[in-house]
């Protein structure tokens, strides 16, 4: 029984240069106790799609279409009041740059124990003291002082730790991580995504991680899917993804990654060409202008994706290892 | 042409219709509007020959409404015109050349500023419009000479602080740095790059003031040192006043032509500044 | 550079206006091609006018009459009415002025943020729909007519056809709360129409960016209500403009007032500049236009320091000259 399941997702804008598809028919099951990674370059539909999950996608120009389950309850089926709901007990998310997801003029503490009072009625000392525990938890030195300070007052790494505070305050089931790592030093990185590992371990939360980065993943998530130009088009258990390699965009995004090892003087691997246009979506398959291993069927006709029978995922007409 | 909506083509049709009447006026056949009906005093409008009425004095409402607009649109559209290209000049020489002089002008124009514009205006029209021999009144061009001359000052650093503004997020791009790596010279860099950017922001502030000169001059002759005898539609307003009770369509129909001009240049200086807004920010 | 330092130069820039702008003003009076005691004191022999000229400064040149003056104002002498039967302090008239115009701009500054403030937060959060525009139009179409014209039309329509309040005069607060309210009413209203369509403007605009902020998203996603979001943690960011700009009318509001003043007769400061420049008491004009500055300076100077409060960011953050 999947804690998340969403099914058929489509996200579409009216925007005035026309209607732009910003995720196709996506599927993604998270299973209880898992951490499930999205993996997508910038313009993928990744981030609409976890915030469209979590319910927070809001707009009059914004055309949504599927179901997203969470914990047996159909999210789409509700009014917004009635997903708020499930806001900070049941789901959570963290952002990317955790200097504009702070309220600028509020105190860290003031931040914290606001979910801490609305949601689980904490009265103000109860809800302090609960989040200079949650600070500790969060491995942030010195909790009491940086209860009263700004959020300019602190490193990026502390005030992503923050954040993350904030989020597992009212201990939800499901945690998104949007790009959590992106704004951060990689040393910090590191730090953050072993907090993140720890938390889910304590809580037992389940995790969504979206990211840019196959690096993150790879440490750090069960199950990987990877998203492109709005559609998910590989979808595997972590290892297997890694070990057997269907896309030839994952594969592009891989060899992309800078090597230690590698020789100076030689160019960096990268994926020539752009995303499509997301109002002006290619008929056959999104990746085929810039694929490397490209045949004339990929530009005529749209893949459908493929189940392999150990729970892989791909969306291609040739894909890569074994037939 | 852009689409433009309803109200706009609205206001445009007012202001064209306005502009038309204080250009050929006096063209039309009307009697002129010093001419007093004295079988008429103080009807309503729509009565047979007069069809925005008569005032108390016997003065026809339409040819008064007609010569009103000629004066008001004339004082606003100078003062505006002038105190723009005099504020201009000032206000992007300051912010180019920056340093001693751009302090002093901030600070002439903080000075100007630091009084409301109508006790400004007052204060000007006063000094400037006293005879040497105190009990001769003033004659009718000299008061409007002056207003206009008073407006002009008043809106100078209003208008010069813009453009001031204006420049100075203009001067630190990227292409003026290279066009004076060029060897261009300054005087062509503010003609060919700065003067085109600035002017769209200046216009659309140009169309607002215009507005607030019509209400400034409206307000100046309501304390009695307008232009005098009723001529311009603040006078009218002024004498209106008067007949509040019996005749309010005395105060009404130069009150309704005022306010529908002035609502019609606000709306289409907005419509600029948020075209140019658009334009600004297109990502 | 310190708050501290960055406070004290900018008291430094505005003193030095306010004695532009008081020069100004003397220069202005010394350049009116008559002869000011003449004016002042007409019926007075020659004698009696070289007395008034030696007295007021006239016999210096500018600047030794803008000295004078200025050594007489900060010590509390603001110069005097001349009429022809005897003379009237200047302090005298503006005691009584001022807490009239005084009173008046608060009143009105705070009808129109009352007001505004809702209007803003609901055009904010209906951004873009029939609501908003509603707002928007209508807001536009009132704030273009000029104060006057709304003044005269409420004179009309409620002092003389409804009768319901009285359309001239001033009483003060002893006279009894109603009485005096009953006289402010619709200055009040002429004043603060123009005032709530700008602050509305302006919180909606503020408040449109401050929503699409991630903070609000977060927020969101703690599960917080729309209302506790909006007024908790979009509002107190978006506001510096509106009170900046409500703290800068405050200055405009003391003498610009003018208009008002004179259809409905509550003879403030405004009216009493006006009255000066009209009876050419030039002295009383230079002191009047001097405490109009003072003011407006001030309010500056207020807006500068209050800046720090509302956002702590500009409190510590090093000020770039």
């Amino acid at each position: 029984m999947s804690l998340l399941s969403i099914k058929d997702l489509s996200i579409s804008f009216d925007t005035p240069r026309g209607m732009l598809e910003a995720v196709r028919h996506a599927d993604l099951e998270v299973p209880a106790g898992t951490s499930v990674g999205i993996v997508g370059e910038s313009g993928s539909g990744k981030t609409v799609m976890s915030r469209a999950a979590m319910g927070l996608l809001q707009g009059s120009n914004v055309h949504r279409s599927g179901t997203v389950v969470f914990d047996g309850h159909d999210l789409t089926a509700m009014t917004r009041v009635g997903v708020r709901e499930y806001f900070g007990t049941g789901m959570a998310m963290i952002f990317q740059d955790p200097m504009t997801a702070l309220n600028p003029v509020r105190r860290i503490g003031s931040q914290i124990s606001e979910g801490l009072r609305v949601r689980l009625g904490m009265d103000k000392r109860k809800a302090m003291a609960r989040s200079e525990e949650l600070l500790t938890l969060v491995h942030i030195p010195d909790p009491g002082t940086t209860l009263h300070k700004f959020p300019y007052q602190l490193s990026g790494g502390m005030r992503q730790r923050v954040m993350i505070a904030i989020a597992i305050a009212c201990e939800p089931k499901l945690l998104f991580a949007d790009e959590p790592t992106t704004a951060l030093d990689v040393t910090v990185q590191a730090q953050i995504l072993q907090l993140l590992g720890d938390l889910r371990r304590d809580l037992g939360m389940s995790m969504v991680l979206v990211t840019h980065d196959l690096g993150v993943v790879a440490g750090n998530t069960d199950i990987v899917a990877v998203m492109y130009a709005g559609e998910i088009v590989e979808q595997a258990p972590t290892k297997s993804l890694f070990a057997n390699m269907r896309m030839p965009y994952t594969e592009a995004l891989l060899k992309s990654i800078p090597k230690m090892d590698m020789p100076s003087g030689k160019r960096l691997q990268v994926i020539e060409g752009r995303l499509p246009d997301p109002t002006d979506r290619p008929v056959g398959c999104g990746f085929a202008a810039r694929c490397m291993y490209v045949q004339p069927k990929c530009h005529a006709e749209h893949p459908p994706l493929i189940h392999d029978g150990d729970g892989h995922l791909y969306r291609c007409w040739f894909p890569l290892g074994k037939k | 042409m852009r689409k433009f909506t309803i109200p706009t083509w609205c206001t445009i049709g007012w202001l064209g219709f306005v502009i038309f009447l204080a250009i050929f006026g006096s063209l039309l056949p009307f009697r002129p509007w010093e001419y007093v009906y004295e079988d008429s005093l103080g009807v309503a409008p729509f009565s047979p020959g007069h069809l925005l009425g008569t005032d108390t004095n016997g003065y026809d409402l339409l040819s008064s409404v007609v010569n009103g607009a000629r004066l008001s649109l004339f004082i606003s559209i100078t003062a505006v015109g002038i105190g723009g290209f005099i504020g201009a000049i000032l206000g992007i020489t300051a912010a180019y050349v920056r340093g001693k002089l751009d302090t002093v002008m901030v600070t002439l124009f903080n000075v100007a500023l630091s009084v409301p514009n109508l006790v400004l205006a007052l204060a000007l029209v006063s000094v400037l419009a006293t005879n040497i021999d105190v009990n001769n009144p003033v004659p009718t061009w000299r008061r409007v000479v002056v207003l206009t001359a008073a407006l002009t000052i008043v809106l100078i650093p209003i208008l010069g602080r813009i453009a001031r503004a204006a420049t100075l997020s203009w001067t630190n791009r990227e292409f003026v740095v290279a066009a004076r790596s060029m060897g261009m010279r300054d005087r062509n860099i503010i003609a060919r790059h700065i003067v085109p950017n600035v002017l769209p922001a200046l216009i659309a502030v140009g169309f607002l003031a215009i507005g607030v000169v019509i209400i400034a001059e409206a307000s100046l002759s309501l304390l009695g040192v307008g232009v005098p005898d009723g001529a311009s539609w603040g006078g009218m307003i002024a004498r209106g006043r008067n007949d509040l009770e019996y005749s309010p369509h005395v105060l009404y129909v130069p009150l309704a032509f005022l306010a529908l001009t002035v609502i019609s240049t606000n709306h289409l200086g907005d419509v600029l500044r948020s075209s140019l807004d658009r334009r600004e920010s297109k990502l | 550079m310190t708050r501290v330092t960055y406070l004290l130069r900018r008291l430094a820039q505005l003193f030095i206006v306010l004695l532009l702008v008081t020069f100004g003003v003397s220069l202005l009076v010394r350049l009116i091609p008559v002869d000011l005691a003449e004016v002042l004191l007409p019926v007075g022999s020659q004698e009696e006018q070289d007395e008034l000229r030696r007295a007021i400064g006239l016999d210096k040149g500018v600047f030794g009459y803008y000295f004078q003056w200025l050594g007489n104002f900060v010590r509390g002498d603001f110069g005097s009415i001349y009429y022809s039967g005897g003379t009237e302090a200047v302090s005298a008239r503006l005691a009584a002025a001022f807490p009239r115009s005084f009173l008046l701009m608060i009143y009105t500054q705070v009808v129109a943020l009352a007001i505004a403030i809702p209007l803003g937060v609901i055009s904010a959060y209906r951004a873009g729909r029939r609501t908003d525009r509603l707002i928007g139009n209508s807001l536009f179409t009132f704030s273009s007519l000029p104060s006057f014209a709304i003044a005269l039309t409420l004179v009309i329509v409620v002092g003389v056809k409804l009768a319901w309040l009285p359309t001239l005069g001033y009483a003060p607060i002893s006279d009894g709360i109603w009485e005096h309210l009953k006289y402010m009413i619709m200055p009040v209203a002429s004043l603060s129409i123009g005032l709530i369509a700008v602050y509305t403007r302006l919180l909606r605009a503020d408040m449109i960016a401050t929503l699409r902020e991630d903070y609000v998203t977060m927020a969101a996603s703690k599960g917080l209500s729309d209302r506790r979001i909006l007024w908790r943690h979009v509002f107190r960011p978006s506001s510096l403009t509106l009170f900046t700009s409500a703290a800068l009318n405050m200055g405009g509001l003391i003498g610009g007032a003018i208009v008002i003043e004179s259809i409905f007769a509550t003879y403030g400061v405004g009216f009493e500049l006006f009255a000066a420049i009209q009876g050419r008491q030039f002295i009383a004009l230079q002191s009047l236009v001097a405490i109009i500055a003072i003011f407006y300076v001030a309010f500056n100077l207020i807006v500068d320091i209050g800046s720090g409060f509302v956002d702590p960011r500009t409190r510590d953050r090093r000020i770039n000259a």
